[in-house]
């Protein structure tokens, strides 16, 4: 996919593309995440890990504004979004999946990404149905090019297998311009082939996106990660390379035995 | 289709459409010529007013998720207006010509629509029955306390198609085609509008509000946007419906004539734009000829009510789809179906999908 | 209610106000100008009494409405149906035996166990299917309003109070001034207002019962969140059976109240449902509380509305309901969802 202004606005905005400082998220006296500081540049592939309750999702759930923070800021490439609702931020050009897939369960998957695409454009209601070559139905059927589900174009997102339809939730994630994207837990559920198709989708994609990727499944988060934060309680325990990360001691002693959260 | 990328030769729709229905549409176009004017008249011009209001309130549940039991209402409001800004046997008519009250008759019928959808859709889904009912039990009993402007009790009687070109549109054969035309622009309309960026972003709503938000959408407009387009398809129908019965009442929206709405819609079946006209004609034969029916049982010819209820009740129970779920679960085993002499399985998927 | 005045205090003194507005003109009593411009206080009294009491009526009905909505996600549309068939029944018994009072247990038991049969052998097996759970209510409110017009037919049934409550009973609210100066007191049903007084019994009994006992919190913890209650083991079918046919029984035992001091005839049942319909949506979904406040307020526009401006009296409930749609969705006590 060639999105050539996303790509100019990726290396004209200098600094980082997602810069959290201090960011605390207090649930009543529990907090779940303390004062979390990271920066993340444009482009650059971030795998954030951590056992169950180290406080990903709470993290993620603040930079898309499901969460407003109790302390802290958020800047999105360069812009102080903490106070932002979640549709100014997707307007910026930041995604999202999800961890159980929200899917249109009605609608064929070429329909889900086409709704995907006119959803971040500008939304005007249409009572009339797109002529052949229709802008965004090309790029709809790229989209899912992209995501290796053209050959289940038309079947109906219910007649999916449980990984096709992950793959669906990442393409509903590239529609628009995305900047930026985050992945919760994408790998989740899927067979070990699965994964492969997962890792090679997510190695693929164009350069100036930067994500961020939640994952249990070690191997899956070290193949497309060129940089590793891991979570503990809530707080920042260790950054690195994945070689370093796997490497490391006391990494290897909170998660013995590997990926499996 | 909204999305078809292949660069070579595409069927026009007229190519898509399925054989099956230009033999369906034939035999309805020639109808007059071998039916009598009670059919004509008491059974299709009915199965085709019916028909259109249970499509607005399957164009609502089915596309939309939401079942709505306003769409008689939004009806028989329209038939209303026709009678008051129209002419009528009563002095309350306004005597408006047909170019204005028509038009204004479906406007306000409409709008009527578009404001319960309204208060309808800020809460969830299961509310919309309730609510709905609740606002459409209001309006009948106003009606009928109401003599200022809906005569109450009695309503508007006399309520005439106009004499456009000569024709006397109340007649069987002109009535008939009348309401045919109407059913299948309104069919179409909605099939059409089913696959626009609209319809699809509705069927989105419909199935997962929380990521058409994300996604950018107003979940809230495009509800309220689909009660407005099922309420014009519904106010055309009531009106239609008025003429029929040359009266308008009270009783033309009650409680009774509410429910077998979504009856219709639901027997017929909500996943599909033919289904509701199929639960019509269900419903009309079985209003038109269980009268003798049950006579011939030794029960009241007014126990049809109860036959109804209890076809209801089969009908939710073994196949919530309706009829059109039975259709489709015959057509699926037979298409995998095993050859009797051979074993072979045989695929013999297909058929044409309005 | 501590909560309410502290964050909401303009609402808060607008209602107290209001309150004392509506005590001050019931139990004072009316200078003559207000008696010219009003009308007779007597006639007010009559209103606001008969509509606490027709309120007290809707309560009886939409409580068991909003607990089987509230805790199983099912709208019973047959409700009203259950209503009437109760009071078409408390008719029969109370005709057979001479007994007004028998009537209610036989009742409550007899539709209670429809109501359990109902949930037991069909929704149950529905579980989950929250529209196709109405729609059998719907088709079962068909089939029952047919049943019932071929057995008891389309005339009207009223149900004889016994001689102890026949009569009217003298309350100590003031409903004008006699030839002789002496305040004259009101005399009002005396069924009318044991029926009140049932019902605030109910009433404060199911709140209870909800609040204090264990059954009942397990009701409202589904009422809260289902999928919850469900997950924690539970046996949550038989809190399903236990309310359904709670429901179900108060409703029959409704009808008999409805039969004696309004009547039966077809056509109730609707008339029953739409107003249990309208008063959970004003007060709130499973909320007994917001079912008592949405009954009250109900009963009252109801009466008033006949009495003071009789052709719009519908419009005065209709508008009462649009305006909490409007601007609290979720009903004056309602949970926000």
């Amino acid at each position: 996919m060639t999105d050539t202004s996303a790509e100019r606005l990726g290396s004209v905005s200098s600094g980082n593309a997602l810069e959290l400082r201090g960011v605390t998220k207090m649930f009543g006296a529990l907090a779940a995440i303390s004062d979390v500081t990271l920066s993340v540049r444009p482009g650059e592939r971030r795998a954030v890990l951590g056992s169950n309750g180290a406080g990903k999702t709470t993290l993620f759930n603040c930079v898309t504004g499901d969460f407003l923070p109790t302390s802290g800021t958020i800047r999105l490439f360069g812009e102080d979004v903490t106070s932002f609702p979640a549709h100014e931020r997707i307007r910026r050009g930041l995604r999202r999946t999800y961890q159980i897939s929200l899917l249109f369960g009605g609608l064929s998957v070429a329909d889900n990404v086409y709704l995907a695409c006119r959803g971040v454009s500008r939304n005007r209601f249409s009572f009339i149905r797109p002529r052949r070559g229709d802008v965004l139905v090309t790029r709809a059927l790229e989209l899912i090019e992209a995501v290796h589900l053209t050959s289940s174009r038309d079947a109906m997102v219910s007649d999916l297998s449980y990984g096709q339809q992950r793959q669906l939730e990442i393409a509903l994630a590239l529609a628009g311009a995305p900047r930026f994207i985050l992945f919760d837990e994408p790998a989740a559920g899927l067979s070990p082939t699965e994964r492969g198709e997962l890792v090679a989708i997510l190695t693929n994609l164009p350069s100036h996106i930067g994500f961020v990727i939640i994952e249990h499944d070690m191997d899956v988060a070290l193949r497309v990660a060129e940089s590793v934060t891991m979570m503990h309680n809530g707080r920042i325990f260790k950054e690195g390379t994945p070689a370093e990360i796997e490497d490391d001691a006391e990494v290897q002693e909170l998660y013995l035995g590997g990926g499996h959260g | 289709m909204a999305i078809e990328a292949r660069p070579t030769a595409e069927k026009s729709w007229i190519e898509q459409v399925a054989p099956g229905w230009w033999a369906v549409g034939l035999i309805l176009l020639a109808m007059p010529a071998f039916a009598g004017d009670f059919v004509l008249f008491q059974v299709f011009g009915w199965t085709f007013v019916l028909g259109m209001i249970a499509l607005s309130l399957m164009f609502l549940a089915g596309y939309g998720g939401m079942v709505s039991l306003i769409q008689m209402t939004v009806g028989a409001l329209g038939g209303y207006m026709v009678a008051i800004l129209g002419t009528s046997g009563t002095a309350l008519s306004l005597g408006l010509p047909w170019w204005l009250y028509i038009p204004a008759a479906i406007l306000i019928a409409s709008l009527f629509g578009t404001l319960v959808g309204a208060l309808a859709v800020r809460t969830e889904g299961i509310y919309t029955i309730m609510i709905t009912l609740a606002i459409a039990s209001a309006f009948f009993y106003f009606t009928r306390q109401n003599y200022g402007i809906f005569n109450g009790y009695s309503g508007f009687n006399l309520v005439v198609p106009p004499q456009l070109f000569g024709i006397d549109w109340r007649q069987p054969v002109p009535f008939y085609y009348l309401t045919l035309v109407c059913a299948a622009l309104s069919y179409a309309a909605v099939v059409y509008v089913a696959r626009t960026p609209f319809g699809l972003a509705l069927q989105g709503v419909r199935d997962n509000p929380r990521r058409m938000a994300a996604l950018g959408f107003s979940v809230t407009a495009h509800r309220v946007a689909a009660y407005t387009f099922a309420s014009v398809i519904a106010a055309v129908g009531g009106i239609l419906l008025v003429w029929q019965n040359a009266q308008v009442s009270p009783g033309t929206a009650g409680i009774p004539q509410v429910i077998d709405i979504l009856v219709i819609a639901v027997v017929g079946g909500l996943k599909r734009p033919i289904g509701p006209f199929i639960g019509a004609l269900i419903y009309v034969l079985l209003r038109v000829f269980s009268p003798d029916v049950l006579l011939a049982f030794g029960l009241s010819g007014e126990r049809f009510k109860l036959l109804i209820g209890m076809g209801f009740l089969l009908i939710v129970f073994f196949s919530p789809d309706g009829v059109l779920g039975l259709w489709e679960k015959w057509r699926a085993r037979r298409a995998h179906a095993v050859d009797p002499l051979s074993g072979a399985v045989r695929d013999t998927a297909g058929g044409g999908r309005p | 209610m501590k909560r309410f005045t502290t964050h909401h205090p303009v609402w808060s003194v607008i209602i107290a106000i209001v309150v004392a507005v509506i005590l001050w003109l019931i139990f004072a009593p009316w200078p003559a100008g207000l008696e010219e411009t009003f009308g007779r206080k007597r006639i007010f009294l009559n209103a606001v009494f008969g509509g606490i009491t027709l309120g007290a009526l809707y309560f009886l009905v939409a409580a068991g409405f909003t607990l089987i909505f509230g805790l199983m996600r099912n709208v019973n549309l047959a409700h009203g149906s259950l209503y009437l068939l109760g009071g078409y029944l408390g008719f029969e018994i109370s005709d057979a035996t001479g007994s007004w009072l028998l009537a209610f247990p036989v009742v409550f038991i007899v539709v209670a166990a429809l109501g359990l049969l109902l949930q037991h052998q069909v929704f149950r097996r529905m579980d989950g299917q929250d529209l196709r759970q109405t729609l059998v209510t719907i088709g079962l409110s068909v089939v029952l309003a047919d049943i019932m017009l071929w057995i008891w037919g389309g005339q009207s049934y009223t149900i004889l109070a016994p001689d102890w409550l026949s009569g009217p009973v003298e309350l100590p609210v003031v409903s004008g001034v006699g030839k002789d100066g002496q305040p004259a007191w009101l005399r009002f049903p005396a069924v009318r207002i044991a029926i009140l007084v049932a019902a605030i019994v109910i009433g404060v009994a199911m709140w209870l019962v909800l609040n204090r006992s264990r059954l009942g919190m397990l009701i409202r913890a589904g009422v809260d969140d289902r999928e919850m209650l469900t997950a924690s083991g539970v046996r949550i079918q038989y809190v399903f059976l236990a309310v359904f046919a709670f429901g179900a029984g108060l409703a029959g035992v409704g009808g008999i109240v409805g039969g004696t001091f309004q009547s039966l005839s077809p056509g109730e049942d609707t008339r029953f449902l739409l107003a249990s319909l309208v008063v959970v949506i004003v007060g709130g979904m499973g909320s007994i509380p917001g079912a008592a406040l949405g009954a009250l307020i109900i009963g009252l526009a109801e009466q008033l509305g006949l009495v003071y401006a009789p052709t719009y009296s519908v419009v005065f409930t209709f508008l009462i309901m649009a305006l909490v749609l409007a601007f609290r969705p979720q009903g004056l006590l309602g949970q926000g969802r």
